[in-house]
């Protein structure tokens, strides 16, 4: 018993390190564990397949900053790859202070030029605009109100034709956003799904999940994917392994441990708890 | 005349105006109020602009004051103050002279200051979490033996190792993520949108005054 007691006393720095060795370990040395794939990834999958037409125009929206990045980055250079491929006219735009910076960031990796894309043309980047919900209400009723130039030339919204039939969220067809909080999902039905009908699809941080799944359920959310482990399924759909089927060996070595605490921790409390009394 | 402006209906009456520019135009079409509550809108963003350079005068001071009396860790308010002023500087909208969010050293500080810190500061979680699950996730009645179950299978949903060889532990996950807690969220969100509108309705009848001089005492 004195070794349980000793166990659930355990000093947290242990816990600390074999935490950060079960994070470290897959990382430097990949275990290529196995990758189901979730119902998450498939519905994600299938609508940017599918239900995104040539032609749309799809309002990408990065709305994190760097403490979201290890969750929200990798989805967001999987889904930018996605929508690459197809046919579409890509508006970046971030109510997020970061959100810009990270797209920056983004563009290290993919070059919509490699794709095709021309800026200007097929695709345009809006930067950050501030004011949260009532910068997006404010988007919502006219974008080259709110916004009067592009973010890398500084050139005036009117003199991008691409811009020229694009002047209200009635204008936009789809709204992929990625994001950590406020303002997100929520901010975005009141000032776009519900006043025009704009199908929305979402990536969000693991803790948010639970938050977001009254808005899948009710089919205003098309698809949801929640954090690293279902980007790593998506890009194994997509035939694109990249940041997140790296790191998603550490989500599994991670969470196993966090299991494998729970029970002990668990165990300890319970075998030594007549001891204790 | 001072007497005048501090009287507590005109905040009362600027809010109320406020309010209803912005909910009669998504209700009714009104050209006219529409254009109004564009501009109001638009006004709105400016202010919020504006409160960055407040943001920025704060930290100054409350950092300054901290480095001029040598307070502990001043030394970290001096780095504080230091990025804060470069990188202000740095992107500063006038790219004639090369500032601009598009500046080099702007976004090399950001790449491999900003991300990392930022990125190891979400990494921490990770300690206090398996920390917490062995020291504080504990059945001590029925209540926390079920958040404990339903919070270990949603933990174990998320390993594709344990999902791929167990895989009705993502069955379970996906039912209790669909019911109890879209259920569960439902009522929270439906509570909180009538509170939302319950508080509305009291600030538009000058009822609830909690926003001014903390109180709206005469």
């Amino acid at each position: 018993m004195s070794f349980l007691v000793k166990l659930k006393n355990l000093d947290r720095r242990y816990i600390y390190l074999l935490a950060w060795i079960v994070v470290l370990f897959p990382l430097l040395n990949p275990l290529g564990l196995p990758i189901p794939i979730s119902q998450d990834a498939r519905t994600w999958y299938d609508y940017v397949e599918n239900e995104i037409n040539d032609g749309d125009v799809v309002l990408l929206a990065p709305m994190y900053g760097v403490s979201g990045m290890p969750e929200l980055f990798p989805m967001t250079v999987a889904t930018m790859k996605h929508l690459l491929t197809k046919d579409v006219s890509i508006i970046v735009v971030s109510f997020w202070t970061q959100g810009p910076l990270v797209f920056n960031t983004l563009l290290e990796q993919v070059d919509p030029a490699d794709y095709g894309y021309v800026y200007g043309e097929d695709w345009i980047r809006l930067g950050y605009v501030p004011g949260s919900e009532t910068a997006m209400g404010s988007f919502a009723a006219s974008i080259h109100n709110t916004v009067t130039a592009d973010y890398v030339e500084g050139r005036p919204l009117s003199s991008f034709p691409m811009m020229d039939d694009i002047q209200t969220g009635e204008d936009i067809d789809v709204i992929v956003s990625f994001e950590t909080g406020t303002p997100g999902t929520p901010e975005w039905m009141r000032q776009f799904q519900a006043p025009f009908g704009t199908d929305q699809i979402t990536g969000c941080i693991g803790v948010s999940v639970s938050g977001m799944i009254p808005y899948v359920n009710s089919g205003q959310l098309k698809a949801l994917m929640p954090g690293l482990t279902v980007s790593a399924e998506y890009e194994i759909l997509l035939e694109k392994p990249g940041l997140a089927v790296a790191g998603v060996d550490a989500v599994s070595t991670s969470h196993l441990y966090v299991t494998l605490l729970v029970i002990v921790g668990n165990l300890a409390y319970f075998m030594t708890k007549e001891e204790e009394d | 005349m001072s007497d005048v402006l501090r009287r507590i209906e005109i905040p009362i009456a600027l809010t109320i105006i406020a309010t209803l520019l912005q909910v009669i135009p998504y209700y009714l079409d009104i050209p006219p109020l529409e254009s109004a509550a564009n501009t109001a809108s638009n006004a709105v963003l400016i202010i919020v602009a504006c409160a960055t350079f407040v943001g920025v005068i704060s930290i100054i001071q409350v950092h300054g004051k901290r480095i001029q009396r040598q307070s502990e860790g001043w030394y970290y308010s001096l780095l504080v103050i230091g990025f804060t002023v470069i990188m202000s500087i740095t992107g500063l909208p006038i790219p004639e002279v090369g500032l601009s969010v598009n500046n080099s050293v702007y976004n090399w500080l950001f790449t491999n200051v900003l991300t990392p810190l930022g990125s190891t500061m979400y990494s921490i979680l990770a300690f206090f979490i398996t920390s917490a699950a062995f020291r504080a996730f504990r059945a001590r009645n029925v209540e926390s033996s079920i958040v404990l179950v339903a919070g270990t299978i949603m933990v174990m949903s998320n390993a594709p190792l344990l999902t791929n060889y167990l895989p009705f532990i993502a069955d379970i996950a996906l039912w209790i993520r669909s019911y109890p807690n879209m259920a569960t969220f439902r009522g929270v969100m439906i509570g909180a949108a009538l509170g939302s509108m319950a508080l509305a309705v009291r600030t538009l009848m000058g009822i609830e005054r909690g926003y001014l001089r903390g109180g709206g005492e005469e």
